[in-house]
């Protein structure tokens, strides 16, 4: 018999578990050193609601000595995955500009019409590197070692910054959802996300990752990338600036955009049709909707 | 300005000390501040003075029952006094070795009654009267609780006595009646029964011990009547006569005027929480049914106040106070500590039979939804019991019929209150049925009853 790794899990948690046919490897422990309790199990169950924010951290501060802050579960997983990233996948960066004016006319038009949910740039964005993945299938990829991995939809990884830290919930096969419905994911992922309530099957894998600073007002950047993903999109804050249009200085809404990729799994050629299919969408969001 | 501390903590109860002494070890510069007594109530007037009060009456009744177990022994009295004496000494014992921990753990004591000024600041007032400011980051309420008293039942000093007269008393009652048949009143009862006292429980509800599963509370009502003591339920006293020969106590019993003649009366109706004169009105923190408002970590709702124990909502239980302390240590250094289970915190009575209990009782399961299995097994059935000449007795076991989770265990019987940890851990360590039931206990001890009531509830119980 095989020897699977073993799950740490109390006994009714396992119980409940078998009983309800779960899969004790998907789901996050809270108890001592990651153990599986019953709690666990059964909010993997039935989620919970989304609940504010658990109250903030009040600890005891010294006032010139530096302070020792113990790494918690997620400080520690971003430093060794980054780490690990950084070292050992060969990075390379493509950057692009793209025009948003008909993206932000288009944004308007159906936002007008929607109540309750509000479509975000960002949501076009999902949508947009959904698509070029779809339509540049060698770069919907992850590198296996020993082979490649060729992935069938496009699984869009988005971070999410939190207190202490950030996670990057995926948006599974973006490709085949309506803006509406990635935009309404994206708000019950952040806000799970934000509780630290996102169930690993919620964040692992993933085709692409998406890094958004730009509400900080970071023109443009270059993101590490998130293994085993091949790529991740660095994008900047809109702006308006003045571009050369047949000879005429025209005010155009303008994005940067970065794109950092895998050598081993997207070469230089392959990395900007990706880039130029992501800007395509963007520039004909009508595109979006076909 | 005086010298500013991480983390400064009023009352050095079991809640307080422990967690001056978890903050240290967390590297905080902790302080504690007390007004009376180091180890609190539990410790002075709770919790191990009775334990010694109530190990005399045992001692006592081991004598008058030696025939039936081979020894001839007479003469044997209780002398009061030296009881009390021993109680004391051990109190004073503990009391010091409260103090020893402190300061090894270098954590500094203040002595005098404490009170918030600001979010950063207590006035510590000392007997002479003189006051000095302490300044601290974080501050912890762990002022504890006092007899609840009823109008009418005012301790006296002589006639009428909380738990707090009761444990240093110089005669012993004619007759005592116990008003209240929570842990602490069926302590007393049993203590005095002992030694000789006529007794008398009165409960307002319709059984004593209303907290514990009303299966077990029966048995533990047949007991002590038939050690002779007088129970009323649905009782309210209404009156209180005092003359210099004796009390006459007015009872209304489902409508029904009774009058006992008494030579004592113990009150023993629950605690208040010590909420007063500590400054929580100038800081507006937040309070609840009389007790302070506080989130999973203790914080108030002011984030560096916390408050542990009985000033916060119970069960009023030591054990639970020192958790609550450990838990705001932690928080405040940063850390993030587990949360407290109520229905994990067990609970005991040394009356005599004692009472031990955790989780749900049969009950609260069903009204919380639970389809349960209950296993029983009797002291009765148990070797090393009838070894003892302790053949009176029950440890039951509630579990969730669905994923065989223990909900609750409740005994009653010698030495269940030594027993009752074994399913504390299991339920902690959330086992179901089938570990415990493959769990090998060892032969021949009174645990073996835990293993046969889990058998029980599935219906494989041995010895049976």
């Amino acid at each position: 018999m095989a020897n699977p790794e073993r799950v740490k899990a109390s006994p009714l948690a396992r119980r409940i578990a078998k009983t309800n046919g779960l899969d004790l490897s998907q789901i996050n422990g809270s108890g001592p050193n990651g153990r599986i309790i019953k709690r666990d199990v059964e909010q993997a169950k039935a989620p919970p609601q989304q609940k504010p924010t658990a109250a903030i951290q009040h600890g005891a501060q010294t006032t010139t000595q530096p302070e020792i802050m113990p790494l918690d579960g997620m400080r520690k997983t971003i430093a060794a995955r980054l780490t690990e990233a950084k070292q050992t996948v060969p990075h390379f960066y493509l950057t692009i500009d793209c025009r948003l004016d008909d993206l932000l006319t288009a944004r308007k038009n159906m936002n007008a019409h929607l109540d309750g949910v509000k479509i975000s740039v960002n949501d076009f964005i999902i949508k947009a590197m959904a698509l070029a993945l779809r339509d540049v299938p060698d770069a919907n990829a992850q590198w296996g070692g020993d082979h490649i991995l060729k992935l069938k939809q496009s699984d869009v990884a988005v971070a999410v910054a939190i207190e202490g830290g950030l996670f990057t919930p995926v948006i599974r096969a973006a490709e085949s959802k309506g803006l509406k419905e990635i935009s309404a994911e994206m708000k019950a992922l952040a806000g799970l996300a934000r509780d630290r309530k996102l169930t690993p099957d919620q964040y692992e894998g993933g085709s692409t990752s998406i890094s958004n600073l730009g509400m900080f007002g970071v023109k443009n950047f270059q993101a590490v990338i998130n293994p085993p993903q091949a790529t991740i999109l660095a994008v900047g804050g809109g702006e308006e600036r003045l571009i050369p249009i047949n000879g005429q200085a025209v005010v155009a809404n303008m994005m940067t955009v970065t794109l950092s990729c895998d050598h081993r799994v997207v070469d230089g050629a392959l990395g900007a049709q990706l880039l130029h299919a992501f800007k395509h969408y963007i520039e004909t969001p009508v595109a979006l909707a076909l | 300005m005086s010298e500013e501390f991480d983390y400064l903590v009023i009352g050095a109860g079991p809640g307080g000390y422990v967690s001056a002494i978890r903050a240290a070890q967390l590297g905080l510069k902790a302080a504690i501040i007390e007004r009376e007594h180091f180890g609190g109530i539990c410790l002075n007037w709770g919790c191990i003075p009775t334990k010694a009060l109530l190990r005399s009456a045992e001692v006592l009744e081991f004598h008058h029952h030696a025939a039936n177990y081979g020894v001839k022994s007479s003469g044997a009295t209780a002398d009061l006094p030296a009881m009390v004496k021993r109680s004391r000494d051990i109190a004073k014992q503990l009391n010091q070795g409260v103090q020893h921990l402190l300061k090894k753990n270098k954590v500094p004591s203040f002595m005098g009654a404490a009170k918030l000024v600001s979010k950063h600041e207590v006035q510590v007032t000392d007997k002479a009267g003189k006051t000095q400011h302490l300044r601290a980051k974080n501050i912890v309420i762990a002022t504890g609780a006092r007899a609840r008293i009823l109008p009418g039942m005012e301790p006296d000093g002589g006639q009428i006595m909380s738990y707090r007269e009761a444990m240093v008393a110089e005669k012993i009652p004619s007759h005592l009646v116990v008003v209240g048949t929570g842990a602490i009143g069926v302590e007393f009862a049993s203590f005095y029964r002992a030694l000789g006292a006529e007794v008398t429980l009165v409960e307002m509800l319709d059984r004593i011990l209303p907290a514990e599963d009303a299966e077990i509370a029966a048995m533990a009502a047949k007991s002590f009547e038939k050690r002779g003591m007088n129970i009323r339920n649905k009782a309210k006293v209404s009156g209180v006569k005092k003359s210099p020969q004796g009390l006459e106590i007015m009872i209304e019993t489902k409508g029904k005027q009774e009058i006992i003649k008494a030579s004592h009366l113990l009150s023993a109706v629950g605690v208040v929480a010590n909420i007063e004169d500590i400054g929580l009105e100038a800081l507006s923190i937040a309070t609840e049914t009389g007790c302070i408002k506080v989130n999973a970590q203790c914080q108030t709702n002011i984030p560096n106040i916390y408050a542990i124990g009985d000033v916060t909502k119970g069960p009023w239980l030591a054990h639970k106070a020192s958790h609550e302390g450990v838990i705001a240590a932690e928080h405040a250094s940063g850390g993030h500590p587990h949360e407290l289970e109520k229905l994990r915190i067990p609970g005991c009575t040394y009356a005599n039979p004692q009472i031990a209990s955790i989780g749900h009782h049969e009950e609260s399961a069903k009204a919380a939804g639970y389809e349960i299995r209950v296993g029983r097994f009797p002291f009765m059935g148990n070797g090393k019991a009838l070894a003892l000449g302790e053949a009176e007795g029950m440890v039951k076991t509630i579990f969730d019929k669905k994923t065989g989770e223990l909900l609750g265990a409740h005994m009653i019987g010698a030495e269940v209150t030594e027993l009752i940890q074994g399913f504390a851990v299991a339920i902690g360590l959330e086992t179901t049925e089938e570990e415990l039931m493959n769990i090998v206990f060892p032969h021949p001890t009174l645990s073996e009853m835990m293993h046969e009531s889990v058998l029980s509830a599935y219906g494989r119980a041995i010895h049976i």
